[in-house]
């Protein structure tokens, strides 16, 4: 009908003439492949950029390694290797010490979107979708050509699987590549070790595991949102983990674990009803077995018992024992209305697997160079009847990445940046380092604003380097934030994040920080806050920011609070303790002046004099520590009481506040 | 840097004479270091006591007519974080002047401060960063040894100037202040009796008339006002310093002549002639030595807009600090039971407005030599 009335329109008015019938355009409209969609729309997924691409196939990797090791109850231990074989190609390998995948589901796994366990369950996970590594394959094949090659192995007796895969963009299926369509099997023992020399497969000698090797188009760099960032940071979260990372330019970081607890297996949860939306609701009526609907709602959610089915049932007006599948869209409707209106009582939170404040301070204290660490871990709340823990941990002072650098790592630095300008290099390359304090250096150094950071000459390096050792960059230095879903670094969009914007709106300067408006607090802190939840709500499908919802803020708030009033006593009292040795710093500077002064006009022994009164001056400045308050009362020594789950370490024999690449070298 | 050695190779070869003034100065400042020793050897914190240089401890001997300084004393500590630094510089200003009469010599207070300023060792602090801060120490010494300036050996800058009809020498040099051209005798800060010596028979002067600044002394001079009228003629710049008052008083007491002072009629004018005629507080201790009870207050007066028939134009509006300060002014013992004393500031308050004594040359440049001043001395119109 319509098309006609368009029809005779069109013809009788001179608008313009149709170009397409319906029919026409039917012959056009086809499915559209999930594998052809993210092919097409790959930002989504975390690939837009070749740096970007790097990090994510990384971290896909690494998240579904630990995932799979911590669900088999395996003490994870990975290995991350990158190597650069073309200008802008990279290979990754990442093998972990996992359970190793049975061969029928490897091509799938790791050749086909949206092929997983973890989509289907209500469970704290790390990956949620599913669709991470074999995304990163299929970018590598698509940038390179190259497939995707895993080797995988179940057990010390059982050969091992040798797989190379290319993902089907339109059909979202894996093409096995090798072995005739059907994979290698290399038998275990020294003939293994002779087909994997043979097949030229890189495998580091595990009785299980699963070794991953994407070649990809990729950008190396260091510094924020770098491949080295995330591993840090995930070894601060997963303190539980062993990490080896070699860098494409021979650097060897190994992070080793400082626990061989595993953390407890996170518990499936059924949804809760507060957690479910109309559309989701309609579906699970649809897809379960025809049962009755207080039958359902016992079964299905959480929380529901008899009295509360029949009580929302009530509440809609349908009868209890209706089968599902007799209900209307208008009943579905009516039962969700009931159910928002109904006090259920929140999620069980046992599901939840906080990392716990002991181990967020040993993973701190690891990675982190400090002098005070606090963590605090809030008991379980709830949104949108998801339950979720927050935790937060706090690391503050030790020296700046800046003044731990080697020359020689200087010098490769600056090499391979594409900064422009040294300033840029600084802030780009150097985690939590400021522009101010960047302008600082630059400024000490007394290079051009302009000069690029790879053109230096051998002089203009040595006086970065001198000014790099030189600048106290604490001053203008502001705190860096690590973010973390379910032990998952986040990276990226750091301002759309919830917990960026509850640490901006917390007010740090009655901690001891120093804080302008609107901006993050200045110092040498770190702190890190963790979200663990059976489903973490993220801003977007590229799973860098957590959604502010005003559950999530409170708590992520509270927990700041928590480790910042620590860290105010801590500050207080060394402030304190600084203001007593100004006083007899003060006293000791004069003193040499008076003795020098009176053997002068008296012709009295100066070094004795001076001595005598350094003498007095210890004394009168320890009578001063007890000295009487305002109203008379002896001011209490301060023994400082932070509670429990806080450690200082002297920052100077600190073995994270030596540079760490020699640290690492020295210990493997 | 080179000629230094040489400077302290030539003190040893001339051995240094002292006086007996000079032997007990050297005494008072080696007691206070022995102080240090003692303190120190026992284990207490060191400090010296200085006799208080504020408004509290001074008070208005109604008798002698001057102020005086009291007994107050402030605690100067070694161990005390707010002092540590003045009980410092107080040591190095001691070991300076030991140094200056060690040698025989004599220093400006810039000098000393130069001498006595240089960088903490281990710090970048400077034990004296401006000459402000020496000379406050210099003062607190003074009272500390009961020594003054001089006796130090320390002398400040020459200001003010004097002419008449009077000779006198000064360090074995003959001055006659008649043929003093147009700057006049510049007044030195040390005007002891072993620097300048007085003759009475020298002296035709009748009476001293001090004017307030360079510039009316100029008028005055260049009028021959002191040939007319057979007087001394001095300014003092403004606040006069302590060779000026010393030399009035010297003047006044020795040759008994009596002193004028025309200064401003504002609350600073006021303040120099009590500082005249009773002494400051901040040098309360050399009143006795300096103050002239029976100086005369000649003008500029509150009165004198009218009686001399000012124009318009010569006002100054008075401001806040100077209505607050005249009310402090008329409540100096010294001025509060005097009752023209009060009326004049009175009338100033009224008027609100304030006269210099430069306004009288709207009338005529050589007013206020030739009518204002002749008049007021012939009606023995003045202040007292």
């Amino acid at each position: 009908m319509e098309d006609d009335e368009v029809e005779t329109k069109a013809t009788t008015n001179g608008a313009p003439k149709r170009r397409s019938s319906a029919k026409e355009m039917a012959a056009k409209q086809k499915e559209i492949s999930v594998s052809e969609f993210f092919a097409k729309n790959r930002h989504l997924l975390g690939f837009d950029n070749p740096r970007k691409a790097l990090l994510t196939t990384v971290k896909e990797a690494v998240d579904n390694s630990l995932d799979a090791c911590e669900e088999a109850g395996i003490l994870p231990e990975i290995w991350v290797h990158i190597e650069q074989t073309a200008e802008s190609k990279y290979k990754v390998g990442i093998q972990d010490n996992g359970p190793g995948i049975v061969k029928k589901q490897i091509p799938l796994i790791f050749g086909k979107l949206l092929y997983g366990s973890k989509f289907h369950r209500l469970r704290q996970s790390r990956g949620q979708q599913g669709i991470g590594i074999s995304a990163a394959g299929m970018y590598g094949v698509q940038t390179t050509g190259k497939p995707v090659k895993i080797i995988s192995r179940i057990s010390a007796k059982q050969p091992a699987h040798y797989y190379e895969i290319q993902i089907d963009t339109k059909k979202n299926e894996p093409r096995i590549l090798n072995g005739g369509g059907d994979g290698v099997d290399i038998p275990p023992g020294d003939k293994g070790a002779a087909a994997i020399q043979k097949h030229g497969i890189e495998w580091i000698d595990q009785p299980h595991g699963t070794r991953v090797t994407i070649e990809l188009e990729a950008k190396f760099v260091r510094g924020r949102g770098s491949v080295g960032e995330y591993l840090q940071q995930t070894a601060i979260a997963n303190p539980h983990v062993t990490l080896h990372y070699l860098d494409p330019e021979q650097y060897q970081y190994d992070y080793e674990r400082s626990t061989d607890k595993l953390p407890p297996e996170p518990k499936e949860i059924k949804p809760h009803p507060y957690g479910v939306e109309l559309g989701r609701l309609a579906a699970m009526l649809e897809e379960s077995d025809s049962q009755s609907i207080s039958e359902f709602l016992k079964t299905k959610f959480s929380r529901v018992t008899g009295p509360i089915s029949q009580k929302l049932c009530k509440d809609a007006s349908i009868s209890a024992r209706a089968n599902i599948h007799k209900l209307s869209r208008a009943d579905a409707e009516k039962l969700y209305a009931a159910i928002q209106k109904t006090k259920i009582a929140p999620p069980a939170t046992d599901c939840i697997c906080p990392i716990g404040e002991e181990l967020i301070l040993k993973g701190l204290h690891q990675v982190v160079p400090g002098e005070f660490y606090a963590a605090a871990t809030r008991p379980p709340a709830v949104y949108r009847g998801n339950p979720f823990v927050i935790e937060v941990g706090l690391a503050y002072g030790g020296t700046a990445p800046t003044q731990n650098i080697t020359k020689e790592l200087l010098t490769e630095l600056l090499e391979e940046t594409d900064a422009r300008t040294v300033r840029q290099f600084l802030i780009n390359t150097f985690n939590g380092l400021g522009p101010e304090a960047a302008d600082k250096i630059v400024k000490t150094s007394g290079l051009g604003t302009r000069s690029s950071p790879s053109k230096l000459k051998p002089k203009e390096r040595d006086k970065l380097f001198e000014a790099m050792k030189g600048v106290n960059v604490a001053e203008g230095q502001s705190m860096e934030v690590m973010r973390y879903a379910n032990r998952v670094p986040l990276q990226f969009q750091q301002g759309a994040c919830a917990v960026t914007q509850t640490i901006l709106g917390t007010n740090w300067r009655s901690y001891g920080l120093s804080q302008s408006r609107g901006s993050l607090p200045k110092g040498p802190v770190s702190v890190m806050v963790h979200m663990a939840s059976v489903w973490v709500p993220f801003t977007s499908e590229s799973k860098e920011a957590i959604a502010s919802y005003p559950e999530i803020q409170k708590e992520i708030r509270l927990g700041l609070q928590a480790v910042g009033r620590k860290l105010g006593m801590f500050l207080n009292k060394r402030l304190r303790a600084k203001q007593q040795t100004d006083r007899r710093e003060i006293f000791l500077r004069y003193l040499k002046e008076v003795s020098t002064a009176v053997s002068d006009i008296n012709g009295a022994e100066r070094a004795a004099l001076y001595d005598q009164l350094v003498k007095v001056a210890k004394k009168v400045t320890a009578d001063a520590d007890v000295k009487l308050d305002d109203r008379g009362r002896k001011i209490k020594t301060d023994e400082l009481d932070l509670g429990e789950n806080v450690l200082i370490v002297d920052p100077v024999t600190h073995a994270a506040a030596i540079n760490r690449v020699e640290r690492v070298e020295e210990e493997s | 840097m080179a000629k230094k050695p040489s400077i302290s190779t030539k003190t040893k070869s001339a051995p240094v004479v002292l006086t007996p003034r000079d032997k007990k100065t050297l005494s008072n400042i080696t007691q206070l270091a022995d102080g240090v020793v003692k303190a120190a050897a026992a284990r207490r914190d060191p400090y010296v006591d200085i006799p208080s240089r504020t408004l509290a401890n001074v008070h208005y001997s109604a008798r002698k007519r001057i102020l005086e300084m009291g007994n107050g004393k402030n605690r100067r500590q070694l161990f005390d974080l707010s002092q540590a630094k003045a009980y410092m510089r107080t040591m190095l200003v001691g070991s300076g002047c030991k140094k200056l009469i060690d040698q025989g010599k004599s220093t400006s207070l810039r000098g000393l401060f130069y001498m006595l300023k240089h960088t903490i060792e281990g710090s970048k602090e400077n034990t004296f960063d401006e000459q402000g801060e020496c000379d406050t120490i210099i003062e607190d010494v003074e009272v500390l040894l009961d020594s003054i300036r001089e006796e130090l050996h320390l002398y400040a800058e020459n200001r003010g100037a004097m002419v008449g009809a009077i000779t006198f020498t000064d360090k074995g040099d003959e001055i006659n202040c008649a043929r003093m051209g147009s700057g006049g005798y510049a007044i030195p800060s040390i005007c002891e009796p072993d620097v300048i010596e007085f003759d009475p028979k020298k002296c035709k002067a009748k009476f001293i008339l001090h004017v307030e600044k360079g510039t009316v002394w100029q008028r005055f001079n260049e009028d021959r006002f002191w040939e007319k009228h057979n007087c001394i003629l001095t300014h003092g710049s403004g606040q006069p310093p302590r060779g000026v008052r010393r030399m009035l008083y010297r003047l006044h007491n020795e040759l008994k002549l009596p002193l004028y002072c025309v200064l401003d009629n504002d609350p600073w004018g006021y303040y120099i002639y009590s500082v005249i005629k009773q002494g400051s507080i901040n040098l309360a201790f050399e009143s006795q030595r300096m103050a002239i009870p029976e100086a005369k207050y000649l003008g500029l007066r509150s009165i004198d807009y009218d009686r001399c028939e000012l124009s318009d134009s010569v006002k100054i509006a008075l401001n806040d600090t100077d209505r607050k300060r005249a009310k402090q002014v008329a409540k100096y013992p010294w001025f509060e039971k005097k009752a023209p004393w009060q009326r004049e500031i009175k009338k100033m308050l009224d008027n609100d407005f304030k006269l210099e004594v430069e306004s009288l040359i709207s009338k005529d440049i050589s007013y206020v030599t030739e009518v204002y001043v002749p008049e007021r001395l012939e009606a023995q119109d003045w202040l007292d």
